[in-house]
């Protein structure tokens, strides 16, 4: 067959079959969509991120860690011709406004930032008055940020007090260009210089404070930079403790977070495509069966097998096209939307929405979802016998089991293809292919049974409405499989998300234990804590426990030096490599007590059981990131003074407590002389919480408390935001299961007519044959829901009790309304559908049969 | 004067189908050569296996046994693709029900043979071949626009689209009044004559049967008798 004359037939092919091919083209515009949006997003998110690389650093390379920066630092980077420099200092303290007589002013917890030099070196700090930075900054002022000037009531030339001391507030920061990359910020911003630090005597010990040195290089366009970081990294002494960053590496840490969210998120927007299939296959089936006759003349005529197969191959092909292309427009459109619904999660840079790449990426998947599916119902064209032409009853062939079998592996392959695309990993591409399997298996199971127990239970007794209705979803035939798992693989997506985002959230609010603290406390001094405590207890604060903390670092394990074992050049998107980093370079924070805390429990060794030597228990989990266990020897840098430690215990701690636990637990008696500072946890009735931080910022400016419930409502509302995330993708899902229900219905349209023109000319109001079909579809949404439910708390127990140790209860609730909602889709979008059948005339069915 | 390669040639033709649980004998070891221009009638009750011989005659169904050569060269072990390169070469067909396919206008049905051999201009082809049986203005209508009678002529001008040297009907008038069936009876015989096609038909009617040359009998899936007619 001449490629022209193919072109002309599958060109006259598509006539007459509009209906058929929206559908088709629907069913992935939707899943495309999806996927666009995602992919569109991220890589718009990505390339705002590389774009604006150097605002969101502030700086062409920064060197940060929690330590201050050591002088060899200047040493290493004197000889760098043009070389600027500016330091921040950044730590979380109490700000406070200006009592009135007795009352003191509100308080609020803040993120300070202390600028030495000309920071910001790219990007701008947008303030009010717009001046430059240094010109507001004194020793006396500072410039805060709109949050603390609303909750303090301050304005311009008012006075706001931090450590104690009175500032004068010189300006307001309306935005900055790191903060973009920062993420999750426990308060607002305050503005101060090192002279005004120094005059509130917040860098006294015990107050975590991150350093960062911040870099400009003339005309530095990224290797300079880079050999200046590789330099750092290779010759600065103790680089392990320190981050050294480029701007040309592009935030790895905030990339690697947007990778994985995209992985997921991408997974979930394809698991629509992949519904979106099932409609393919379903619509490709009906095709193949309308085309038999057409097929036998064709064949007759001379068209060979492979010819007729290819012909209705790339015809489907085709229609994925199209349909993946309108999917990518929306898709388009609904990134553009994103920001909208996502805008306290998303780094704040410039996104371009338009991205060839996910189009094309989402354009490509649309395509190979659309044959993957069609190609098992479009063999059956290559089994059309020509003696069908004589012989109108001689059906497609049976294919042959190897066929069968190599067919369901073009689906599978497809799938898997889709994946990995998606994931980008092969494992978890592997995964998620097994886990659409089985929940296809287990949809398509529970929708058979419920079939076959409805076609052979009793129903005599029943109206002959319900009657009619159940037989009707049990009829062979009735395609009603296919919806089920289409709409059911949605509801197990929004209702897992739901179940797990509603537990979380549980978990982190209202589910804390009533014993658990309101507040902790840090950063007091050890002979302010009699005072401290007097004054809380006073208040009325309740459960008051404290520990005393001792901050240093972790120098050799068992002899070997921490910086030979943390390498710092670890990938960042390596995981393990990373916590394994951060568990050997964080500044370890150790206390010191004879007894076993609450909420602990040895499960290795014996509590200080080595007169011999200094002993440390360590948080099993913590042991095993560090790669030490029970014997293991531990050196440690407590400012300066060096001591040796001996692992005698393992403990494993149940944070959720929310006491005051430490992963470094050490024998008394060996810290005592320590420089150190007082941790305290406290519980206080809700509605005299700020009150008591007001008086207590008042009282002891250089501590810090830090309100629990605040940060729980901040924490839960992030995860509210990405659970939205979830279930806006998985609506998708949802909206292609309707839309295939819909179709599988509006296949059936002539055989409805003919029931509705029987049942009418019976004697059945129209009413009456609404109420019928209406069960049918109910049924088919009862299932879907029902089984999708099961899906749902089976996948949200998994990810809860397996991924998040959070106890599992069932959220019956939220099942039994995710089943009524399904059912009730299922009644609107049926009955929509079969509406043309509906309205017909019983004699005019009738008649067109004749 | 040596006798001509026939143009169709049946050797013991046996087709047997399964049929609850044990075989039927639809065909049963049939001889017949048809010769090139000639024109044949097969004859015979519902169940005598015309159709089926018809089938195997096209190699759109595989004979239990024995032989079908077209000029001479057997077919039945031909593959399905080269079974389906000589039927779009060598093979026209018309049926009882005219099997035109909906989507395409009638003018696109007649192009299609020709799109399919990849012969030159379609669409002039097609167009004197409607000509040829009447149907010039109709060419932009699709079937369900036409009556039965000027549909069965769009697949005569399609049967007719490549010259095919055989031409296969089977009850080509069954589905028409015999007012219309004798009208493309007529054009058939007309076309027949004008391309010297060589043409099996298989009818139950015995005065359709009587236009054509020879009339071959068919019963129980053997050959009954074979009479001679004048041909039309």
């Amino acid at each position: 067959m001449r490629l022209g004359a193919f072109a002309a037939y599958a060109r006259r092919e598509a006539r007459g079959a509009l209906g058929r091919m929206v559908f088709f083209a629907a069913c992935l515009s939707v899943g495309v969509a999806a996927i666009v949006a995602v992919a569109g997003l991220s890589q718009g998110l990505r390339d705002g991120i590389q774009g604006e690389a150097r605002s969101l650093l502030a700086a062409d390379l920064v060197v940060s860690g929690s330590r201050p920066i050591p002088p060899a630092l200047d040493a290493l980077v004197a000889g760098v011709p043009g070389l600027r420099r500016a330091d921040l200092r950044e730590m979380a303290t109490m700000a406070a406004a200006e009592g009135k007589g007795d009352a003191p002013g509100r308080s609020l917890l803040v993120q300070l930032k202390v600028v030495d030099g000309a920071y910001p070196f790219y990007g701008r700090l947008e303030l009010d008055p717009p001046r430059p930075l240094a010109e507001l900054l004194a020793a006396d002022a500072a410039v805060v940020g709109p949050e603390l000037a609303a909750r303090l009531e301050l304005s311009a030339g008012d006075t706001v007090l931090i450590g104690g001391q009175r500032f004068r507030v010189a300006g307001i920061v309306r935005s900055e260009p790191d903060r973009a990359a920062a993420g999750f910020a426990i308060g607002p911003r305050v503005f101060l210089d090192g002279a005004g630090l120094a005059r509130a005597g917040l860098d006294a010990r015990g107050s975590r404070i991150e350093h960062k040195a911040l870099f400009a290089l003339p005309g530095d366009g990224g290797d300079a930079s880079e050999a200046l970081a590789a330099r750092i990294r290779a010759e600065l002494p103790d680089a392990t403790w320190y981050d050294v960053d480029t701007w040309r590496e592009g935030q790895p840490a905030l990339r690697e977070g947007l990778k994985r969210a995209e992985r997921f998120l991408g997974l979930i927007a394809l698991l629509s495509l992949l519904v979106g299939g099932i409609g393919v296959a379903q619509a490709s089936r009906a095709w193949i069966a309308g085309r038999l006759d057409a097929i036998a003349v064709l064949r007759a005529l001379g068209v060979r097998p492979r010819e007729v197969f290819a012909l209705y191959v790339a015809e489907a092909a085709l229609l994925g096209l199209a349909g993946s292309a309108v999917g990518a427009a929306l898709g388009i459109g609904l990134s553009a939307l994103a920001p909208l619904l996502l805008k306290d999660l998303l780094p704040a840079v410039p996104v371009r929405f338009f991205s060839p790449v996910a189009a094309l990426r989402g354009i490509a998947l649309g395509t190979v979802v659309a044959a993957a599916f069609s190609i098992p119902s479009l063999a059956a064209a290559w089994r059309v016998p020509p003696v069908r032409v004589l012989r109108r009853d001689a059906e497609p062939l049976a294919a042959p089991w190897a066929v069968r079998l190599g067919l369901g592996a073009v689906v599978l392959a497809g799938v898997f293809a889709a994946a990995w695309v998606q994931a980008g990993e092969l494992l978890a591409a592997a995964g998620f292919t097994a886990g659409i399997a089985v929940a296809v298996a287990a949809l398509a199971g529970g929708a058979w049974a419920v079939a076959r127990t409805v076609g052979r239970g009793p129903r005599g007794a029943a109206p002959v409405w319900v009657r009619h209705g159940l037989a009707a979803l049990a009829r062979p035939g009735a395609a009603t499989i296919g919806a089920i798992v289409a709409l059911g693989l949605g509801v197990t997506v929004v209702l897992a998300t739901q179940i797990v985002q509603a537990r979380l959230a549980g978990q982190l609010g209202a589910d804390v234990p009533t014993r658990a603290p309101s507040a902790f406390v840090v950063d007091i001094q050890p002979d302010q804590w009699d005072a401290l405590r007097a004054q809380l207890e006073a208040e009325g604060a309740e459960g008051i426990d404290s520990a005393p903390v001792v901050v240093g670092r972790l120098a050799a394990i068992d002899g070997r030096p921490t910086a030979e074992a943390a390498d710092p050049k670890t990938r960042p998107e390596d995981w393990e490599d990373g916590r394994r980093r951060w568990a050997l370079t964080r500044e370890q924070r150790i206390t010191y007590r004879a007894e076993l805390p609450e909420g602990n429990e040895l499960v290795e060794g014996t509590l200080w059981s080595d007169p011999a030597h200094p002993e440390l228990s360590i948080e099993e989990d913590f042991a095993r990131q560090l790669g030490v266990t029970v014997g293991s020897s531990l050196t440690l840098d407590i400012q300066g003074v060096v001591l040796e430690f001996r692992v005698t215990s393992l403990r494993r701690v149940e944070w959720r407590t929310f006491g005051i636990n430490f992963f470094l637990l050490a024998e008394p008696g060996s810290l005592d002389d320590a420089p150190q500072f007082r941790l305290a946890t406290l519980r206080l009735p809700a509605e005299r919480e700020l009150a008591v931080q007001d008086r207590l910022a008042a009282a002891f400016p250089n501590v810090t408390l830090i309100n629990l419930r605040q940060v729980l409502d901040r924490v839960s509302a992030v995860i509210a935001r990405i659970g939205q995330a979830v279930r806006f993708l998985g609506l998708f899902t949802v909206v292609a299961g309707v839309l295939i229900l819909a179709g599988a219905i509006g296949a059936g349209a002539a055989r409805r007519g003919r029931e509705v023109a029987v049942l009418k000319t019976l004697g059945m109001t129209r009413a009456g044959v609404a109420a019928v079909f209406s069960l049918e579809y109910a049924l088919v949404g009862l299932v879907a829901g029902l089984v999708g439910s099961v899906g749902a708390a089976v996948l949200a127990w998994a990810v809860l009790t397996r991924g998040m140790e959070i106890p599992w209860r069932w959220p019956w609730g939220t099942l039994v309304a995710g089943a009524v909602l399904a059912t009730l889709l299922s009644v609107l979008a049926g009955l929509a559908a079969s509406r043309g059948a509906l309205a017909r005339a019983p004699v005019e069915v009738l008649r067109s049969e004749l | 004067m040596t006798k001509p390669v026939p143009r169709l040639e049946l050797r013991r033709l046996t087709r047997r189908l399964p049929s609850g649980g044990r075989e039927l004998t639809i065909l049963d070891s049939v001889d017949l050569a048809i010769d090139p221009g000639e024109c044949v009638a097969i004859l015979g009750p519902s169940g005598s296996g015309k159709s089926t011989m018809l089938a195997l005659m096209a190699g759109l169904d595989r004979p239990s046994a024995g032989e079908v050569l077209i000029d001479g060269a057997p077919i039945q072990d031909l593959s399905e693709d080269a079974l389906a390169l000589l039927r779009r070469r060598t093979i026209g067909f018309v049926f009882q029900s005219y099997q035109l396919l909906g989507n395409l206008t009638a003018l696109e049905n007649v192009m299609l043979p020709v799109e399919l051999s990849g012969s030159g201009d379609p669409r002039g082809r097609a167009a004197s071949l409607l000509a040829e049986v009447g149907l010039s203005e109709r060419g932009h209508h699709y079937p369900a626009q036409l009556s039965g009678g000027e549909q069965q002529r769009v697949a005569l001008a399609r049967a007719f689209a490549i010259g095919p040297p055989l031409l296969l009907a089977d009850e080509p008038t069954g589905n028409l009044d015999s007012a219309t069936g004798g009208r493309v009876l007529d054009t058939l015989m007309a076309l027949r004559e004008r391309h010297g096609t060589t043409l099996v038909m298989v009818t139950h009617d015995p005065a359709i049967a009587a236009r054509t040359g020879r009339q071959v009998h068919l019963k129980d899936g053997r050959i009954d008798r074979i009479t001679a007619g004048s041909p039309a």
